[in-house]
């Protein structure tokens, strides 16, 4: 109101005339307003009200976020600032009893790309690929793949393991190629290759799923996938440090603190002997098959040999499709660890679980039952290994000769049931707890299992088939051995360990009286001595054994047949060739057990194998006798056999 | 040209908008600070930003040497030749980010949609100065017109924050000027359905895009409404007395997007706090009403429509720049006043307050 009272005041004052005079004189015609000029009421109005309505709307709203709001949002500023980095911590290496080097960490090398700073992301891919050697629709497809894995402004490894000169020739020309980044990663390498590769598994990078299941997994952490490398995983891994980083919205680096020291994993010795796993590995000679060694009392194992293996080195390097495919696909199996993963008819191995049984249940060990070579059931005939029969044979003798016909009969009066009962508490039909992942149970065949398998009854003469370790009777060689020991150590069923410093751990006892384990382990020294395990024998060392041949095709035979040689059967229809053993010198006892696949007899092929491995363990037989023999083998030779 | 015009000069607005152009120097300054490891490293915007100002001030009194009726007369011939240009926009332009916005001359490049905004000013005033009833329906459509033409060329090529500008300034000063009831309410019906026409017809996907972000900015929190979430914590961050000049961590390590340009206050706000916020609003309010009083004390209506609507065309960037900045708003890219980097928006604020203090200048000449 002041200034409009000012402004009509105005034209009476001399500097206004002079201004009108000035604007007469102006040489362009200025039209003028003829009253005095009223600004519009409203118009002044809600200018006013405009202004005053920016003010108050923008200091409220300032007020709300930076006092009332601020610091919440001064958090979130330093949030953002502030970032954790991972710090690696080296994995725990893994040893043999000697301490010779099973797995080990080796520093690799890899490119990443970060990108947020990478201009054109052709070009560069096709660079990488003219470094390496890639072909680039392979690096544009892990690309692809692991594109929204990580943010935009972090690193996404795309190659790794480069050699070091190619190191050296990408480190003089990467300024060129912005978003590139040389990264340094310690990998896994197994210098035993095969040898080890189903007991070691293997690391890779860790999965989607295994990121969101752990949480201290980050992307491009190598985590346990097979073997003990995923069973050790918790020990093995370590933990990570921390730095504290300060970082721009780039994720440039700033500045680093350390907040936390990485810890390097535990290193694992195992109770396995590299020497003897290689002997093993070499008395197989590349058959598929394998080799269990096992102390009786504690339960070690010393050799836990499957063949054919895989190079483990392949995956922790990240293995390519054509490998993967080869693996997955070859008729030979190698992804298979035989000793705890493949389930075999145990043939006549078996026997030994039965006459066990059978002195449980009060059939005395002399007990004889004549063998003709076959036995008639209905119009089923079942006969013996041997065609033209044993002929009188008592509990020891049939073990020694392996006779199925005395088996046959006696399992026959005891009944599938009690079978079924004794095999299960005797560790079979369940894993046996052994630290390797995907073990197999193995099958103890019954009534109830074949009813809801089938939809049929028991009928008897299944039973006899059971009683020879065939039919439906499935075990894995784990266990097999476990049984042995559980003969020797007095029942005790062990669960087998792989690491040195791993506790006698008894997983359940075997339901029989001392007699009944002593008179199964000199049984099995007989066949060791004078019986069909005699390949095992040896002079300067106390040792026992049962061979088992066991069948896998039923192979149909009319009367008067004659069983067919395995080199005249198709690879995949010949039988399966085990021996069970054990073998005592100089206080120090081993449970061995081989098993051939498709190797023909147990004598002829599984038990030079296990020959083999006790040259091994105890040297070349001297000849000389055994200096001592085993408290629980004396005895038994002395006053129990004498019963 | 009379050395005593200079006595009737409007000081306090030429005092405001010389403290806004500096206080923007020093926040460029600040904004232009990047840490990378040890220290810190400037882009040179606050240096371009002096030199735009040297020749924003030449652009200024230039502006102010000639009596301001003689922008009357050309009214017509600049919104015509701006419409020529506009034309010619689809035909020879230059595509930059997929928009069609600029026509090169060969030594530089411009905007025919900036001199639009000043065409449409001028000759909107010319109009509106005719007399002073309030518009009926026959005037309000012609006026409307005006900046309608151009508005719908300006559209295509896309360009919605000029477009939007266009028609702000024009309403602004419409209402300035007054218009019959009827016309108000009908206009007021209107809007929901132009809105809607607009959402559905007129807008790019992008558009509708930041509008849906700008209500739910967690939504999106990488994506488009980064940039909101963004600013919000640095103005947040700032808290009442701020992180002081230099020291902001939302801008100097690039959290903050667009720093130098549409988000500039965002780190003014960081640094300075609720504090400098209030002083920097009570300046640019300050700033406004000293145009407010140029408007009111003009001697003529052309005038006093020619200082209205620069008022709004410098009030609608403040409120909807800033308005933006703190989570009010959509992003529209509209920078704000002497505070945002831009060379070309420099020497067009200098050379609109030149017309003003022209208008206050020679407030006292011709009064018969």
């Amino acid at each position: 109101m002041m200034k409009r009272s000012k402004r009509l005041s105005a034209p009476e004052t001399p500097d206004a005339q002079a201004h009108k005079k000035e604007g007469d004189r102006s040489w362009l015609k200025i039209q003028m307003d003829s009253e005095g000029y009223q600004p519009p009421r409203g118009g002044v109005i809600l200018l006013q009200v405009l202004v005053g309505l920016l003010f108050f709307v923008f200091v409220v709203r300032f007020w709300y976020l930076q006092v009332h709001r601020g610091e919440e949002f001064a958090r979130q500023a330093q949030e953002n600032r502030l970032r954790l980095e991972r710090i690696f911590a080296p994995r725990g290496r893994i040893l043999d009893d000697r301490d010779k080097v099973l797995a080990d960490n080796r520093t690799a090398y890899g490119l990443s790309l970060t990108r947020e700073d990478c201009h054109d992301i052709p070009a560069t891919l096709a660079q990488i690929s003219l470094w390496s050697g890639i072909p680039l629709p392979q690096i544009w497809e892990k690309y692809h793949q692991d594109r929204f894995k990580v943010k935009s402004f972090e690193p996404l490894l795309l190659i790794t393991d480069i050699d070091f000169d190619l190191v050296a020739r990408i480190e003089s020309e990467i300024y060129a190629w912005p978003g590139l980044e040389i990264v340094v990663r310690t990998k896994r390498s197994y210098p035993e290759k095969e040898l080890f590769a189903h007991v070691l598994g293997y690391v890779a990078e860790a999965n989607e799923q295994e990121m969101s299941n752990d949480p201290a997994l980050a992307m491009g952490d190598l985590v346990g996938k097979q073997g003990l490398e995923l069973e050790l995983e918790k020990q093995l891994r370590g933990h990570k440090g921390l730095y504290d980083v300060e970082v721009d919205a780039h994720a440039r680096v700033l500045g680093k603190t350390l907040r936390e020291e990485p810890r390097g994993g535990h290193e694992m010795r195992l109770s396995l002997d590299r020497g003897l796993q290689q002997a093993a590995w070499d008395a197989l000679g590349g058959a598929a098959g394998c080799v269990v060694v096992m102390e009786p009392d504690s339960g070690k194992l010393r050799a836990l040999v499957t063949s054919p293996a895989y190079d483990n080195n392949l995956f922790a390097a990240g293995i390519s499709q054509r490998d993967w495919d080869a693996l997955r696909t070859s008729k030979r199996f190698p992804l298979q660890n035989r000793v705890i993963q493949s389930v075999y008819p145990p043939g006549s191995v078996w026997k030994l679980v039965m006459a066990a049984l059978f002195l449980e249940r009060g059939i005395s060990p002399r007990e004889s039952v004549f063998c003709s070579g076959q036995v008639k059931l209905g119009n089923q005939i079942f006969r013996c290994w041997k065609r033209g029969g044993h002929g009188s044979m008592n509990m020891e003798s049939s073990l020694i000769n392996s006779c199925d016909v005395y088996f046959y009969l006696l399992a026959e009066r005891l009944g599938i049931d009690k079978l079924e009962e004794f095999a299960k508490a005797s560790g079979f039909g369940k894993p046996t707890g052994i630290d390797l992942p995907h073990e197999k149970s193995g099958l103890v065949p019954s009534r109830q299992w074949k009813k809801r398998r089938f939809g049929r009854p028991w009928v008897r003469g299944e039973t006899y088939n059971v009683s020879i370790g065939q039919g439906y009777t499935l075990v894995t060689p784990v266990q097999v051995a476990v049984y042995v020991a559980a003969m020797l150590n007095g029942g005790d069923l062990l669960k087998p360990q792989l690491l040195d410093d791993a506790p006698r751990v008894v997983q359940s006892r075997i339901p029989a009286k001392p007699e009944t384990f002593r008179f199964v382990v000199d049984a099995m020294r007989k066949t060791a001595g004078v019986g069909t395990a005699r390949v095992v024998g040896r002079k300067d060392a106390d040792m026992g054994g049962k061979t088992g041949t066991a069948q896998v095709v039923k192979l149909k035979m009319a009367a008067g047949d004659r069983r067919l040689r395995s080199s005249e059967m198709e690879y995949a229809q010949r039988d399966h060739a085990w021996i069970a053993t054990w073998g005592a010198k100089n206080g120090k006892s081993y449970v061995v057990v081989v098993m051939v696949e498709h190797g023909g007899g147990g004598s002829s092929v599984a038990g030079p194998v296990a020959k083999k491995v006790y040259d091994y363990l105890f040297g070349p037989d001297t000849g000389a006798p055994p200096p001592a023999a085993p408290p629980a083998a004396r005895r038994q030779t002395g006053e129990e056999r004498a019963n | 040209m009379d050395k005593r015009l200079f006595s009737y000069i409007n000081w306090g607005l030429l005092a405001c908008m010389l403290l806004l152009y500096f206080l923007g120097v020093g926040n460029l300054y600040s904004a232009s600070g990047t840490r990378l490891g040890e220290g810190l490293a400037f882009a040179g915007f606050y240096q371009r930003q002096l030199i735009w100002g040297v020749c924003g001030l030449v652009c200024m009194l230039l502006a102010m040497s000639f009596d301001y009726r003689q922008l009357r007369n050309l009214a017509w011939p600049f919104f015509l030749v701006t419409l020529a240009l506009l034309l010619l926009v689809p035909v020879a332009g230059k595509t930059v980010y997929g928009a069609k916005r600029w026509l090169s001359l060969g030594f530089m490049s411009i905007q025919p949609s900036e001199l639009a905004k000043l065409a449409v000013l001028v000759l909107a005033a010319r109009l509106l100065a005719r007399d002073g009833r309030a518009l009926g329906w026959k005037d309000f459509m012609a006026v409307l017109a005006v900046g309608l033409v151009p508005s719908a060329l300006v559209i295509t090529q896309p360009d919605l924050g000029t477009t939007l500008m266009i028609l702000l300034i024009l309403g602004g000063m419409i209402l300035f000027h007054g218009v019959k009831g009827y016309v108000l309410k009908t206009c007021l019906l209107a809007a929901p359905c132009a809105a809607a026409f607009m959402w559905f017809v007129g807008m790019h996907d992008y558009q509708r895009q930041r509008i849906l972000t700008f209500l739910d900015p967690g939504n999106d929190p990488r994506g488009t409404g980064y940039h909101i979430l963004q600013s919000r914590i640095a103005i947040g961050s700032g808290q009442l007395w701020g992180k002081g000049f230099g020291e902001g961590t939302q801008s100097q390590l690039r959290f903050l997007p667009e720093r130098h340009s549409d988000f500039a206050v965002a780190v003014f706000g960081e640094e300075w706090g609720f504090a400098g916020c209030v002083a920097l609003v009570t300046l640019f309010c300050l700033f406004l009403l000293a145009i407010f009083s140029t408007a009111v004390q003009a001697k003529d209506r052309f005038g006093s429509m020619l200082v209205v609507g620069v008022f709004f065309y410098f009030f609608w960037q403040i409120f909807i720049n800033m308005g933006m900045v703190i989570g009010l708003m959509p992003v529209v890219g509209i920078p704000l006043p002497f505070i945002s980097y831009g060379g070309s928006a420099t020497l067009v604020n200098f050379t609109l307050l030149g017309i003003v203090l022209n208008v206050s200048m020679r407030r006292f000449m011709f009064k018969g």
